[in-house]
């Protein structure tokens, strides 16, 4: 039997039935064929999209996607803050709030400004006018106060924020206000050292690049990098807060009590040309002496009187015209080209050495021996001693005071000039010129900043500026000398200070009339002075006290501006840890104790730290202090 | 009971079911197989997922953490300008002044330097020397 397959039987029942037809088959084709060319228009326009977004336009759709999730943050560098030479802090930033709005989200913009003129105290049309605006950021407050932030944010007015901003703080108020300056609102510097310093104040803004979820949360894992804001440095000053505090709280009273229109205080140590104290107080129109904005200090310009004669006896003695104990016929008047020169109060024609000469502030004396000593050579030490130049202060709006060159003198110059009239200076160039003669003739050039600080706390010591000869040694410590006897049995009898010998002299100047000349006698203004240092053996404080046009019975520069001097010497010795004379006795002997500032305790201990890293090869870190 | 007698396999059937046991062997294998890829999969999944919410809970963490010291710089900044508006001399001139009544002396006896001045501090009064308890 034969075995054969049967092609029908495997097939099955009915397999001849569905076999499609030829036409069948052809529509089946047609169909197919359009379904593909269907699928390949799709897949056409798949494709076409694809490369439009992938290679034609990538960056586009690459950026819109960044947009929406990759966020930049910018980190705002901190201000750096301004600290006495103790590490207090002056000038220092705190975070602070400001209202801002975004007007296109902002439904209703005249009802929100009522609202809001009312929690922010502003003004509604000027409110209502920048939320009206087509602006996407407009502030509505800066630097309000936390109250008014939380009551503003309760209004729950949509497009209205909080930012927050960096806020600058003077703790101690107008302490000091004219030597630190101001900054604008947005932290940048405007006046006084926040303006001189403002580059290194102001630090270098950072930046933070974050990717971003739906409610403001990184992405693990996403894009991230920081670009840190470097801090600005601390920039620590000269002065010390407790002595400026107090030469402004004296100055106050003096200047008050003495019916002036002003005054200027400045401490001074005379090795460095430091900066310990600067108050500037001035009369408002309403009567009241209060601190000025001013850095009168720099930029006032005033006739100096009698407080340059120590300057133009140190001419004399340096050119040998005369020695301390040279006696000359001293007259009570002088005619002098066609000017007449007098003494006061009179005396009669006598014999004055020309310590006693100095001692008794005596004109006539003086300009007798700058007469012998000749323009010339009062002109070069005026110069050399600072006079009719900046300093090396580098302070905003310095002045430079008026010293005319030899060549626009008249007959009448070399007289005036000698005894204090016709030139001007400014309070810090009359200071400088008494810390070189405190100085064994070495004038040092002034300065307020000590230092930077960065953010580690690594100090940057600030170069001292150059320091000039002036006039030899020796003939410093005459005229010094001589200036003792001023303040011990002379003028300047009232800016003595216990326990101390003080140098010093006093000044009373005429003050030049606006309509010029300087007025009558009873009509006259005077600016009242006195410069001292001590301990005068060893000078290690120079204060200067000017009081401009004081106005009662006493007006002379011994009873006006000697007793500020006086008070204020007493604070500063035991501030600055001088010790008295008799407290200098046995000073070396074992066992006891030297009081130190805590800014000399910070510069031992910062020496100590830098040998020892030196020591260790660099290996360890030097600790940060404060400020 | 009479044995039913089958027939002898022939060879096809005997190739058959030998392809049959091959086949079903080598499904199990592919079935096995499967199964673990299935499993690797899921445990892999779960274990990305663990990782990741790792990941998410410490990028939380982070977050949070450089919020806390950003709050904590803004306030060292605030409370140092406080230290320093509280020891500034002239609120404390303020406080002595007008609400502790105090008068300056007729006249000021300053502290002397030397000897035994080693900027030891004084101690701390106990308790509010301004309470009235105290007093």
């Amino acid at each position: 039997m034969s075995r054969q397959p049967d092609g029908s039987a495997a097939l099955g029942r009915g397999a001849a039935t569905s076999v499609p037809d030829r036409e069948t088959q052809k529509r089946f084709g047609r169909r197919a064929v359009v379904v593909g060319l269907v699928l390949t228009l799709v897949a056409g326009l798949f494709g076409w999209r694809l490369t439009g977004l992938q290679l034609l336009e990538p960056d586009r759709f690459v950026a819109h996607g960044e947009a929406q999730r990759i966020r930049t943050v910018q980190l705002r560098a901190g201000r750096g803050a301004i600290v006495d030479r103790n590490g207090v802090d002056l000038v220092l930033s705190v975070p602070g709030q400001s209202m801002v709005a975004n007007p296109r989200r902002v439904e209703d913009p005249a009802r929100a400004a009522r609202a809001l003129a009312q929690v922010l105290g502003a003004d509604r049309e000027v409110l209502e006018r920048r939320l009206s605006s087509d602006r996407s950021f407009v502030y509505l407050g800066r630097q309000v106060s936390d109250e008014v932030a939380v009551a503003t944010l309760a209004l729950d007015i949509t497009g209205v924020y909080v930012e927050e901003e960096w806020v600058r703080v003077r703790p101690g108020e107008d302490s000091a206000l004219a030597v630190l300056g101001r900054t604008d609102i947005d932290s940048n510097g405007i006046s006084g050292l926040e303006l001189v310093y403002d580059g290194l104040l102001s630090g270098t803004d950072g930046e933070k690049v974050v990717e971003v979820g739906m409610r403001g949360a990184s992405i693990p894992g996403g894009e991230y990098s920081v670009e840190p804001a470097s801090d600005g440095r601390t920039l620590v000053l000269t002065l010390d807060r407790a002595l400026q505090f107090e030469a402004e709280r004296l100055l106050l009273e003096g200047v008050d009590s003495a019916g002036g229109q002003g005054g200027v205080l400045i401490a001074m140590r005379p090795a460095t040309g430091e900066i310990l104290a600067s108050a500037t107080v001035k009369r408002s129109s309403d009567g009241t002496v209060h601190i000025s904005s001013e850095h009168r200090s720099v930029t006032w310009t005033y006739e100096p009187g009698s407080i340059i004669k120590p300057l133009t006896f140190s001419a004399i003695l340096d050119r040998a015209v005369a020695a301390p104990h040279t006696v000359r016929e001293v007259p009570p008047r002088l005619d002098v080209h066609d000017a007449t020169f007098s003494d006061a109060p009179f005396h009669e024609t006598e014999e004055f050495t020309v310590a006693e000469i100095m001692r008794r502030s005596s004109n006539v004396g003086t300009i007798l021996w700058s007469l012998e000593l000749g323009p010339e050579a009062l002109h070069e030490q005026l110069r050399e001693f600072g006079l009719g130049s900046v300093t090396d202060l580098d302070f905003p709006g310095e002045a430079r005071g008026i010293l005319p060159s030899v060549g626009e003198w008249s007959g009448t110059s070399l007289p005036t000039i000698a005894i204090g009239q016709g030139v001007s200076t400014t309070p810090l160039q009359m200071l400088t010129a008494y810390a070189a003669l405190a100085n064994g003739g070495i004038r040092p050039a002034p300065t307020l900043v000590l230092g930077t600080r960065d953010d580690r706390g690594m100090f940057d010591p600030r170069r001292p500026g150059p320091s000039m000869t002036v006039v030899p040694a020796a003939v410093a410590a005459e005229v010094v000398a001589m200036m003792e006897q001023v303040v011990a049995t002379g003028t300047g009898t009232r800016g003595q200070v216990p326990g101390y010998r003080v140098a010093g002299k006093t000044g009373t100047a005429w003050k030049p009339s606006p309509t010029g000349g300087y007025g009558s006698k009873g009509d006259r203004a005077y600016v009242a002075s006195f410069a001292g240092f001590l301990p005068a053996e060893a000078p290690q404080l120079a204060v200067l006290v000017v009081v401009d046009e004081p106005s009662g019975q006493a007006y002379s520069g011994g009873r006006v501006a000697a007793p500020v001097f006086a008070q204020f010497s007493r604070f500063a010795v035991r501030q600055l840890r001088i010790p008295s004379e008799e407290e200098r006795v046995g000073l070396d002997e074992e066992g006891r104790v030297i009081a130190l500032t805590p800014a000399r305790h910070a510069l031992l201990r910062e020496a100590a730290e830098a040998a020892r890293f030196e020591e260790s090869g660099g290996v360890v870190a030097s600790s940060a202090t404060g400020g | 009971m009479t044995a039913v007698l089958r027939p002898p396999r022939t060879a096809l059937e005997r190739r058959t079911g030998e392809r049959v046991a091959e086949r079903t062997t080598a499904r199990s294998a592919v079935g096995l197989a499967g199964a673990l890829a299935v499993f690797g999969f899921f445990a892999t999944l779960l274990t990305l997922a663990a990782f990741h919410s790792v990941v998410v809970s410490g990028q939380f963490e982070f977050d949070r953490l450089q919020q806390r010291l950003e709050d904590g710089h803004e306030r060292a900044q605030v409370l140092r300008a406080e230290v320093a508006r509280l020891e500034s001399p002239g609120r404390i001139l303020e406080v002595a002044g007008g609400r502790l009544g105090l008068v300056y002396p007729e006249r000021i006896f300053l502290y002397s330097v030397v000897p035994g001045d080693p900027l030891t501090m004084l101690p701390a009064p106990v308790g509010d020397p301004f309470s009235r308890s105290y007093r």
